[in-house]
């Protein structure tokens, strides 16, 4: 057996053999990290990056973010709206150091999160894309718009029945709930509250769950609407999920999102109606509701106009008949100056009848002239009254 | 007449009453026992909007006992 040497001599040739192969040197590398623990008060992070192979890590390496290089951690949750956590796919400038205490370990300078950014556009495009091929009847892609069998469905004239998923004494619960409360139109509804959590690693799946509930009394709902409050760091990926979507896309009730986040859609919206928050969901269906109030006071008016004109016009047509029986009334007649001719009480309408010789009446107004007929003949011209 | 519709067919009613009345194919003699349906079948609608038992339900047993979302 050859002579020992110290630990640390060894420690320290490894440490000398890295520094002179790696020293000031900077690699950019892509790996998934795993064992976050991050301190937030002494601005550090130490974590694992890990690279896998068809399902099994090939690699793995301990590495830090110094307080330095922390706020590219909160770059990155900034940016991607999701936090940095177990399981996230990074591209980061690092350097090698080794110690000969705490050993070999990666110092991240910086995340690059333009290309993060765009990993996830990606997978986030082709989920989209799948759904449209793999649903086919229920999803279309028309213009830039996602056509889906439930964005497509028909909202009832007036909405009062809601089921509603959100985290239980959440803001988005509270201010949901208080929008619909305070409508200024006192418009009342009954919502019907589904339980769960809406954010983290199986949302999806709980909120999945509270769906299937709400499809087995799906008679009992107008709409669903699916609430989360904004604020601070999201995770937004649940919303991206695939067989949430998928699910989401052919419900068989309206479904209204308001996950409060101001990039871009998540899935779940585009396969839905999509408001941007909670209060903006609730001011939707009471402004729903007033468009069918409207409605109805449009019909109101139009009764009354249509009633009013009828009346207005049976009384005129009767004015009118009036005034023709008033007309023809043989006193109106002998007022206006004309008068009435009669031959043994009988009133003489065909003038031959009479002959020279006979006694004759003539009724006027006030008096009848009694007379005997002297001279006849016939008009040259037809009279002209 | 107690009308016993749904607030929507009261609603599909109402809209082609007007449209009668509009076209004037109602009798005189029929419109104010027709005004009198029409308020009704309005006074449905307007139920529907306002005189629902309002409340809020949380489904306590579906609640999970793994929510502790705070969003």
């Amino acid at each position: 057996m050859t002579d020992s040497i110290k630990l640390s001599t060894l420690t320290q040739l490894i440490q000398d053999s890295i520094q002179s192969r790696f020293d000031g040197e900077i690699f950019t590398v892509s790996a998934r990290i795993m064992n976050v623990k991050k301190y937030i008060s002494a601005r550090r992070c130490y974590l694992t990056m890990e690279e896998y192979e068809y399902g099994a890590k090939i690699t793995e390496i301990r590495a830090v973010f110094w307080s330095n290089a922390y706020s590219e951690i909160e770059k990155f949750e900034k940016v991607l709206k999701q936090p940095f956590k177990d399981g996230a796919e990074i591209t980061c400038k690092v350097k090698v150091r080794y110690h000969k205490v705490y050993g070999l370990n990666l110092d991240v300078l910086q995340i690059d999160v333009a290309q993060a950014l765009g990993t996830l556009e990606l997978e986030r495009q082709q989920t989209l894309e799948r759904l449209v091929k793999e649903h086919p009847e229920q999803i279309q892609l028309i213009g830039n718009v996602y056509h889906t069998y439930n964005n497509r469905l028909e909202l009832p004239l007036v909405i009062s029945r809601i089921a509603l998923i959100t985290a239980p004494n959440s803001d988005g619960q509270r201010d949901f709930l208080q929008e619909l409360k305070g409508n200024k139109h006192e418009y009342q509804f009954s919502v019907t509250e589904f339980l769960t959590t809406i954010q983290g690693d199986n949302a999806h799946e709980l909120i999945l769950e509270q769906l299937r509930l709400i499809e087995k009394r799906q008679e009992d709902f107008d709409v669903v609407a699916i609430v989360r409050g904004g604020g601070s760091i999201s995770d937004f990926r649940p919303f991206d999920d695939y067989t949430l979507s998928a699910y989401v896309a052919g419900f068989p009730v309206p479904v209204f999102t308001g996950i409060g986040h101001d990039r871009n859609q998540s899935i779940v919206d585009l396969m839905a109606r999509e408001q941007k928050t909670p209060t903006k969901v609730a001011a939707l269906i009471v402004e729903h509701n007033f468009d069918f109030e409207n409605v109805l006071i449009d019909l109101k008016t139009r009764m009354s106009e249509a009633v009013t004109g009828q009346l207005e016009r049976a009384t005129e047509r009767l004015e009118q008949a009036k005034r023709i029986i008033r007309l023809s009334s043989p006193r109106d007649i002998l007022r206006r100056g004309f008068a009435i001719i009669t031959h043994e009480d009988k009133i003489v309408v065909d003038p031959s009848l009479i002959k020279e010789g006979m006694e004759i009446q003539t009724q006027l107004m006030n008096e009848t002239i009694h007379s005997t007929v002297t001279k006849k003949k016939k008009n040259e011209k037809q009279t002209d009254l | 007449m107690k009308s016993k519709l749904t607030y929507s067919e009261a609603f599909t009613k109402l809209e082609e009453l007007v449209e009668q009345l509009e076209d004037g194919t109602i009798p005189l003699d029929k419109l104010a026992a027709t005004v009198k349906q029409a308020n009704e079948w309005v006074a449905v609608c307007e139920d529907k909007l306002r005189m629902i038992q309002a409340e809020v339900v949380a489904d306590a047993d579906k609640v999970s006992k793994k929510s502790k979302g705070k969003s």
